[in-house]
């Protein structure tokens, strides 16, 4: 009895991964397969380099065009495409990428690629719920897995701090967020971001499409966000506290003008109560006729972008205001701690076996993944931390490399520095300048109030050799690599 | 002195501590009763000898002597946190008939033979061991965590119980056992004749102080850069005081870059380390040798002249990271937020060491900002600890664990400010600011004023406030 009943189950999993490959074969033309070869560095040794290779979809979308997510696409050396899930791979190039958005152009000048491909076509219309189909080429097969749409949500972006529009869909699909393309109905719904827990995040194509529209239009200005900080109104003292009068509405703003040199006309303590006319809720949400109730930074991220004037009504002070706001262009700059910068090699200054860097996020991230934990804990409270006039950015004493000239200074590290022979020092270019004007023939290193050590001194005469002296014996080519200024 | 052939663990006794410590997290109440053991010494004076860490918190210690079943009641009368070290007196004396106090020797030598004694878990009778000191170095005494002594290093296994006990040598007390390394075998450490004397010495006026503090952080001066570029000669003396403590009685004296020379009779080399008694130990050592209210007489070179100066030596007590562990925890309950000073014990307490921003804001609060910027350094920061709801306090949206900026547009310093700042209001609403991003929150001033004792009578809270 029992071997006709498994010879059923067999004969029906046949039937379903039969239909599902039937279903998805359209994609065989429009998804490929990508190949990135890049520079990766040790931010504890910033002059060394390695070498990473990734292999991700793609999915073509018009004329000799290629969207995948910028993920891992981040100083490249070598792009290539292969059609098919088989066969040659084709040299490519990014046409275009923007990393805060996760979005980005691939395209070849090799005509053999380019033939049988065929653009997909996006989703018409909005799609708030259902079921959904993550493709992607694997082991020279086109690999289908069914995912269910189980929300839409104003989130972070996965290389940015910014929230934007995104899709979660369940699926068991394994080892995902590279870009598979998702699609219902042979039309293309979004790509995938990232992965976790069975569940993948979708850039959706209402994200996507404005987006590659207005660069193919070269007017795509870059992501904006709101550079103030709002905080929800669970409660109903704070609007009698605001003497709201009227329905319950709006969200305070606790601190502002956040991006340096951005004009705000926000003021902490405004209750901002409507943008760009949509009225804003308690929550901090807008209702979005396409998905309901979605985040504010979704004004700023999607349906708007930088550099957009944008009307602001708030309450203030007992009455209604409305100022016109400027979207900021997010920039990786804007922070104190820069989460990345990508297509630039790791700024370092060694001077006399002293190691300098800018404090970053890559540097922290040396520690793993878990670097919040692990990290010195100094440096990583500084990612919570503003940037100010006097000191957008911070630069460490990451390491000593161990020389004559540096004796008794060995074993310092993790330091951030205040000032080089008096002069303030807030960026890896500051330092370089400062060193060229020692103070009574010495160098002079101050560190941060609060530092394990208060002061480092050098002979200034003698830095040049010592600097020659830690390049030869420890194989370094550079004593410097310095961002333009 | 004790008696020639006499046998020292007649005078090793065993404590018994019920103890109980607050909770931090909810400041008015207290743990479930703890049942812990440890060891002790009978010296001179009618007093025993022992850890401050075995009485901590102590609801009632029994002692026991050696192989007499009757457990005695004692009482302490001395807690020296600071230095681990206790002591304790007996209600019936008579516990100390037929007893010969120990006598404290000197400090060991290094590879010279000790033997530990001690009633370690394990067991019930008493347990000695024998090793060899390994090294003598400034350690951190981890029982508050912040104070760094001499400690002797020895392969004598130091075990739970054992704390408290005295190690022998030549029939004299060279140690307190005290501590060991997690992870290290074959390690303890036991507290050296200095520190004990230094100790006795304290209580003598009826009143123990503590270890006073210079407040200095030194650097060692081994680059010949750096020693040019102060002018001083390239030998080995001479540490640099890289940064001082905003203590008044210190700043007063000393300055930022002098190079210390010597303090009392100790020279002071370049690696920041004196010569003690034949081994290399760090300067504090120096200034942990006179007592509160005393001075030392130092040596520093500042701006190329080498002067002498005397140095007031007090115990710093104005720290909240310093050392107020030992005391209940203060607190205050408005409208069911409950609130209380930002220390150590309420960071362990809550796991502050966590690195989401919360966690991280409350450990920089305590152990960097006064450093950092010490412009804006409040001497007694006050934490929102948890909410006990009710209907008032129930869309409060802040629920607990966030550093308090402000209340009602006052900046909070203190927990005194705290409570001023709710008591003087006659606004309809409280606001109420914290640290992180500036956040906010609102309470109906009446309304919780109201509410206040029915949360108490609710939650069986004796006080709003204890300070």
């Amino acid at each position: 009895m029992r071997y006709p009943f498994l010879l059923f189950i067999c004969w029906l999993a046949g039937l379903l991964s039969i239909s599902a490959a039937q279903r998805s074969s359209s994609w065989e033309n429009s998804v490929v397969s990508l190949e990135a070869s890049r520079r990766s560095y040790d931010y504890l040794q910033p002059w060394a380099r390695r070498q990473e290779t990734v292999t991700k979809s793609g999915v073509v979308i018009g004329p000799r065009q290629i969207l995948t997510t910028a993920d891992y696409l981040h100083d490249i050396t070598l792009v290539r495409v292969q059609k098919n899930g088989r066969g040659p791979w084709y040299s490519a190039k990014l046409a275009w990428i923007d990393y805060h958005a996760n979005l980005a152009l691939v395209t070849s000048a090799d005509s053999n690629l380019w033939s049988h491909l065929k653009p997909a076509s996006w989703l018409p219309k909005p799609m708030s719920r259902g079921q959904v189909e993550l493709v992607r080429w694997r082991n020279g097969r086109l690999e289908s897995f069914q995912g269910d749409i189980q929300q839409w949500a104003v989130k972070k972006g996965k290389l940015t701090w910014v929230d934007y529009l995104q899709m979660e869909v369940s699926s068991e699909i394994n080892a995902a967020g590279w870009a598979e393309a998702v699609v219902v109905d042979n039309k293309l719904v979004g790509i995938t971001s990232s992965h976790a827990d069975n569940r993948c995040t979708v850039l959706p194509a209402p994200f996507v499409r404005p987006i590659l529209q207005a660069q193919n239009q070269n007017r795509f200005p870059g992501l904006g966000y709101f550079d103030f900080v709002w905080q929800k109104i669970e409660n109903p003292d704070i609007l009698a506290y605001l003497k709201l009068t009227g329905a319950p509405r709006g969200v305070v703003v606790v601190d502002g003008g956040l991006k340096l040199g951005h004009a705000s006309p926000i003021q902490p303590m405004d209750l901002i109560v409507k943008i760009d006319g949509l009225d804003i809720d308690n929550e901090g949400d807008y209702q979005d006729p396409d998905y309901g109730k979605l985040s504010i930074e979704n004004i700023a991220s999607g349906r708007l972008w930088a550099n957009r004037s944008v009307p602001i009504q708030v309450w203030r002070s007992g009455e209604l205001k409305e100022v016109a706001y400027t979207i900021p262009k997010v920039d990786y700059a804007d922070e104190l701690v820069p989460l990345a910068h990508y297509d630039q090699e790791p700024e370092y200054l060694i001077a006399g076996g002293l190691v300098f860097q800018p404090l970053t996020e890559p540097y922290l991230r040396s520690w793993g993944s878990d670097w919040r934990r692990k990290a010195p804990f100094r440096l990583v409270y500084y990612t919570l931390e503003k940037p100010s006039v006097e000191k957008p950015s911070r630069v460490l004493l990451s390491t000593v490399l161990p020389d004559r000239t540096t004796i008794g200074y060995q074993d310092h590290r993790f330091l951030v520095i205040e000032r080089v022979n008096n002069r303030p020092i807030s960026r890896l270019n500051d330092l370089a300048e400062a060193l060229k004007s020692p103070v009574g023939g010495f160098q002079v290193i101050e560190f941060a109030p609060g530092e394990s050590v208060g002061k480092l001194v050098l002979n200034a005469s003698r830095l040049e050799d010592a600097t020659a002296r830690v390049l030869q014996h420890f194989g370094i080519q550079k004593d410097r690599h310095l961002s333009s200024p | 002195m004790l008696a020639t052939g006499a046998e020292p663990e007649r005078s090793v006794v065993q404590i018994t501590t019920f103890s109980q410590q607050p909770d931090w997290a909810a400041p008015w109440r207290f743990e479930s009763v703890r049942r812990s053991s440890g060891s002790g010494f009978v010296i001179r004076g009618k007093r025993i000898l022992t850890n401050a860490h075995v009485l901590s918190w102590a609801r009632q210690v029994l002692v026991r002597r050696y192989q007499d079943p009757r457990p005695f009641l004692a009482r302490v009368v001395y807690m020296g946190h600071d230095c681990d070290l206790a002591l304790l007196a007996l209600e019936d004396e008579s516990f100390f008939d037929n007893l010969d106090p120990l006598d404290l020797g000197d400090l060991p030598k290094v590879r010279s033979s000790v033997v530990t004694y001690g009633y370690p878990a394990g067991g019930e009778q008493i347990s000695y061991t024998r090793g060899v000191v390994s090294r003598i170095e400034v350690q951190s005494y981890t029982h508050i965590g912040n104070r760094g002594f001499i400690a002797v290093q020895t392969d004598a296994a130091i075990n739970p119980g054992n704390s408290g006990g005295p190690v022998i040598q030549d029939d004299k007390v060279v140690g307190v056992a005290f501590q060991g390394i997690p992870g290290l075998e074959n390690t303890g450490f036991f507290i050296p004749p200095p520190v004990i004397q230094h100790f006795l010495q304290d209580v003598e006026d009826g009143e123990y102080h503590g270890f006073p503090q210079a407040g200095i952080r030194l650097s060692s001066l081994q680059n010949p850069d750096f020693r040019r570029y102060l002018g001083l000669p390239d030998n080995d003396q001479g540490a640099r005081i890289d940064s001082l403590s905003p203590i008044p009685s210190t700043t007063a004296v000393l300055q930022k870059e002098d190079v210390l020379l010597q303090v009392g009779s100790y020279a002071v080399a370049s690696d920041s380390t004196i010569l003690y008694e034949g081994n290399r130990l760090h300067a504090g050592v120096a200034f942990s040798e006179v007592q509160h209210g005393q001075s030392l007489n130092l040596r520093v070179w500042r701006q190329g002249k080498e002067l002498s100066v005397t140095l007031p030596m007090n115990v710093v007590r104005d720290d909240a990271a310093e050392g107020n562990q030992y005391q209940l925890p203060k607190y205050y309950i408005f409208g069911g937020l409950i609130f209380t000073p930002l220390n150590r014990d309420y960071l362990r307490a809550v796991g502050g060491s966590s690195p989401d921003t919360l966690g991280s804001e409350l450990a920089y609060e305590l152990f960097y900002r006064r450093q950092e910027k010490p412009e804006t350094w409040r001497p007694e920061p006050i934490v929102l600890v948890g909410i006990l709801s009710h209907s008032v306090n129930a869309n409060f949206s802040i629920k607990g664990r966030a550093l308090i900026q402000k209340v009602n547009g006052r900046r909070i310093e203190d927990l005194k400010g705290l409570i001023e700042a709710f008591e003087s209001s006659s606004a309809t609403y409280d606001v109420i600011q914290f640290v992180t991003q500036q956040s906010f929150d609102c309470l109906n001033h009446s309304a919780a004023v109201q509410a206040t004792s029915e949360i108490l009578k609710t939650y069986n809270i004796p006080s709003d406030r204890r300070l």
